[in-house]
Parts: C-alpha cells; structure tokens; sequence
C-alpha cells in the first residue's frame, strides 16, 4: 500500500484543487456596514450601505429591502449608487408595526442583477413610538420585490470572517490529519508490541513526528485566524486552544521519553505503551473537554463539530476534499521520512 | 490463585510494607504541611477561588510524589519474583487501589490541615468529598501507570512531571470546575453531568493503562 503511487498521484491533484478553488472562488455579495442602525415607525430616511464584493454599476437596478424573518417586507423606495461597494438606500417606515414590542430586529437585503443578494441578519432594529397590534395590522403593508436574483457559485459571507473563510480548508483539514496519523501511530504502536517488529516502531515514530507537525500547523494557521477574527493570537479563555496545545505536549513527551532510552527493544517497546497511552489522553483533551465549556469556535458550548450553520454545500465541496488531500500529503511525508530514517541507519551501519 | 484474590494478597501487602516503613506516607504528611505552611505565610485571606486553586495544586503534587514511589521503591530482582508468580494485571490494580487509599488518606488530612490554617470555605461537603475521591482515583491511575513507564528509565523523576502532568490535567480542570460548585459564590445545575464526565474520564485511562501493563513490566 505504502509504495503504491496511486495514492500520492492522488493527493497532487486534489490539493491543487483545494488550494486553486478554495483561494479563487469568490465569496458572495455582502454588506459589511450601515450608517444607522436604528429608525422610528413613520420616518422616512436614507441610510448608506457599504457592501462587499459587489459591483453595482454593472448591474442594470439595485434593490433593496428590510425584512422580518420572511412575513415583514419593507422595499426601499429608491436606491442611487454611489459606487460598486456603496449605496444610498430611501426607506419610508409605516407608522405602526403590527407587533406589540417596542422594537423589532430587521434584515437588510440588497439585490441586483449581477451579482444576486446579500443579507446583513437581524442588525437594523425599528422602535415603535407608539405601540397597537391591531391597529399596526391594519396599517402594514408589505412591499415587496418580485424574487431574489441567483447568486453565482460562491463561498458565504460571513460578518468578521470575510475573506479568512478560507482558511476553513487548511485549518480545520490539518487537524484532521494529524488525528488520522496519531490514530495509524497508534495502530503501528499496537502492531509493535503484537509482533515485536522494529519496523512497525519506525512507522509510529514517523507518524506521530509529522502529525506532531501537522499539529503546529493547525495552531499556526489558528492564531493567524484568530489575529483576523478574534483581535489576539492567543487568549487563555478558549479552551480549544490550550486544550490542543497541551495534547501537542503530550506527544512532544513521547520523543523525550524515546531518547531516555539507549536500548533499541526497550525504547520501541515502552515508546509503544505510552503511544497509545497518549492517544487515549489526546482524544480526551481534544474531543471531550471541549465540549464541555463555552468556546469562541465555530458551533461553541455543546457542540465543536460543524452544523448547517457554519458550513454551506459550496464549502463542502472544497473542505471534504481538503480532508483527504492534506491526510494523504501527511502520510506520504511520513513514508519519505520513513525511508530517510531507513536510509540513514543503514549508512551508519556500512560506517562501523 | 484467581486475579481477585492476587489483588488482594499484593494490597495488603503494599499496605505491611508501608506500615513497617512508614517512609512514604511519612514523608509526604510532611510535604503536604510544609506546602501548607508556605501558603498560609504567604496568603493569608484567601478567596473561596483561590483556596480552591491552592489545595489542588497541593494535593496534584502531593499526589505525583506519592505515586511515583509505586515502582520505585522496591528492587528490580523483588519486582521480578512477583511477575514470575503473579499476573500483572493483578500488579498494578493492586497498586492503582493502594494508590487510591493513601491519596484518599492523604487528600483528606491534606483537607483537614488546609481548613485548620486557611479556613474552610467548602459549603457542599458531599460534592467536596465526591471531588477528592474522584481525584484520587483519577490520580492514581494516572501516576501509577505513568510511574511504571518511567521507572524504566534512570532518570525517572523529570520523566514522570513530563509524561505525567499534561495528561492529567483534563482531570484536573474537571476537578476544579466541580470542586468550586462546592464551594460559595458559583452554582451549576449541570454538574452531575461533570462528575460523569471525570468518572468517564477515569476510567478511560484506567482501563487503557490496564491493557497496556502486560506489555510493559517485562524487562
């Protein structure tokens, strides 16, 4: 299996695929600020949106609206661009909402030809000055534009992600990996001690090196994605991350305890134990405790895992790839490092 | 002889030992004061928080001296007359549940002298108790076995803080999340699912540790 190219034939092209589609697939239109946030019933006035990845001079009309979940709909009543990032947009708010809170959250949609729409959840809030139900049913009026226009193939939009969304598929992937070469480092582990064969010890070692490797990257492309989103690149108060930094400890033990020993079969044999003895640990800190605290991840308090929320079908084509791709590179710079050792105790052999 | 009763032929045999020598327990009663009696010099009004912080930390280390005596203490030729006689899985549960008892012993009194100098803040003491409990199962799995890796090698005492602190400290995060509900100041209805959850993680490692003695004790 090791030697087979098919495998390593494989993970070119998918990696190239997850690296070309991930990094040039655009994200969809967006809007990433307003000049207010909040408006009266029976006002009219214009507020400037700033979007993101739009281009509406190209496009033949812009539209906008408010939108309460998908009963309320309020169409603006005119919209003048100013650029292909910033419009003016004119609303006239009825004097009641047919709702008897005081304020209610609003969705702004902005729509146009081109590009299809974007969507800022939930941000723009209407006060009522005076509140009747009844009345506000009486009064409301939808109004509405006809339906959507399509959006091209694009990854979402996500406020204060933005553009570091991609980093969903080398992230997240590499974590991913590196469980995959600790749980064939464990395997090997457990052959070892079944069979006492030194090769099988070779192969854990690899392992569990490049998945050591693959760890530091995680925490690397973590930190840089925690910078963009998060403002710091380390803070104490997510659990995830000192969590894996402590796994990552657990497997930097190994090698120390490895060197501890001058004794070939000793070393492969108690090296082998506390491999899996580790994995057993790792998996805890990693999968469990987690889960058991608030976190500023993606799907936090419960749940690390990705829902429907996070992740959208344009997402998964890449991420799923990514997945495979940087396992399969993982266990191809193993077999290489593998080899390499192979080579160098050989050499040191024909020395003596 | 069946496992159940070589278990309990080596326990008390841990137990003679320690009785005649009384050179661990000794030993650490005077660590455990002593760490104590730091604390107190230097802190003298302490938030129910850092009590909290402050008696796990003792009772952590306390606990890795205690346990790395487990493998240690007796000579390599002793140790191989019992593996010649006896399974070796019978060998370390023995060990794991000797373990167990004297840190149950040692949290205790580390308790009782930790409130005599410090106060006790503790206002559920069911929930207290079952929190040192699990701790000294949790620890003693782990510093037991851990100890077993690590007396394999000369330098045994640096190797057992390397290899033995990092896995447990999601034992230790668990113990002072359900230990501080104990104490005023913070309530978390779901802390059962917290014990659960330290139990399962005790457990996990003990059962782990299990199968891989066997392979571990041959030299």
């Amino acid at each position: 299996m090791e030697n087979k190219l098919w495998w390593k034939l494989l993970c070119v092209p998918i990696l190239l695929y997850v690296i070309i589609v991930g990094l040039s697939v655009p994200l969809s239109p967006g809007i990433t600020s307003m000049s207010q946030y909040t408006a009266y019933t029976g006002q009219t006035f214009t507020v400037s949106v700033a979007t993101y990845n739009t281009f509406h001079t190209k496009a033949k009309e812009v539209k906008a609206r408010l939108r309460k979940d998908t009963s309320l709909f309020i169409a603006a009543q005119n919209v003048k661009v100013i650029d292909d990032n910033n419009i003016e947009v004119t609303f006239s708010i009825p004097t009641f909402l047919p709702s008897s809170k005081k304020q209610e959250r609003f969705s702004l949609d902005v729509d146009n030809d081109f590009d299809g729409y974007g969507t800022l959840p939930g941000k723009f809030i209407i006060k009522q000055n005076n509140i009747d139900s009844i009345v506000g049913a009486k009064v409301w009026k939808n109004t509405n534009f006809g339906n959507l226009n399509k959006r091209g193939t694009n990854f979402p939009f996500r406020g204060l992600l933005f553009e570091t969304i991609r980093n969903t598929f080398f992230h997240v992937p590499l974590w991913f990996g590196m469980l995959f070469l600790f749980l064939g480092a464990t395997w090997n582990s457990f052959m070892y001690l079944r069979t006492q064969d030194q090769d099988r010890d070779r192969r854990a070692e690899v392992m569990t090196m490049v998945g050591l490797v693959f760890g530091l990257l995680g925490i690397v492309t973590g930190m840089l994605w925690a910078k963009a989103t998060w403002g710091t690149y380390w803070t104490w108060k997510e659990i995830k991350l000192n969590m894996t930094a402590i796994a990552l400890l657990i497997y930097f033990a190994y090698f120390v305890l490895r060197n501890a020993f001058d004794d070939l079969e000793k070393r492969a044999r108690i090296a082998a134990v506390y491999n899996m003895f580790a994995f057993v640990a790792a998996l805890i800190l990693i999968n469990v405790i987690p889960r058991m605290t608030d976190s500023l991840h993606p799907g936090s308090g419960g749940n690390p895992a990705f829902g429907s929320e996070d992740m959208d079908n344009t997402l998964r084509m890449v991420f799923y790839p990514a997945i495979i791709g940087w396992t399969l590179l993982g266990f191809w710079i193993a077999t290489i490092y593998y080899r390499a050792l192979n080579i160098e105790e050989k050499y040191l052999e024909r020395e003596d | 002889m069946n496992t159940i009763q070589e278990i309990w032929f080596l326990f008390r045999k841990e137990l003679t030992l320690e009785f005649r020598q009384k050179y661990a327990i000794s030993g650490i009663l005077l660590y455990v004061f002593s760490t104590i009696f730091v604390v107190y010099t230097s802190t003298f009004d302490a938030d129910p928080k850092q009590w909290n912080i402050l008696f796990w930390i003792i009772v952590l280390f306390a606990s890795v001296n205690t346990a790395t005596k487990s493998f240690v203490q007796e000579s390599g030729s002793s140790q191989l007359y019992y593996y010649s006689l006896v399974n070796p899985v019978a060998i370390i549960i023995s060990k794991m549940l000797y373990n167990t008892l004297l840190l149950l012993v040692l949290n205790f009194l580390a308790y009782g002298v930790f409130s005599l100098v410090l106060g006790s803040p503790v206002r559920d003491f069911q929930l207290f108790f079952i929190a040192i409990f699990l701790a000294s199962l949790g620890f003693s799995i782990t510093f037991t076995f851990i100890s077993a890796i690590s007396s394999k090698a000369d330098n045994s005492a640096s190797l057992m803080a390397i290899l033995g602190f990092p896995i447990v400290i999601p034992i230790v995060m668990e113990l002072v999340k359900v230990s501080q509900n104990a104490l005023p100041g913070s309530f978390d209805s779901a802390i059962n699912e917290d014990i659960m959850i330290l139990l399962a993680i005790d457990l996990l490692l003990g059962g782990a540790a299990l199968m891989l003695f066997p392979f571990l004790w041959r030299d």
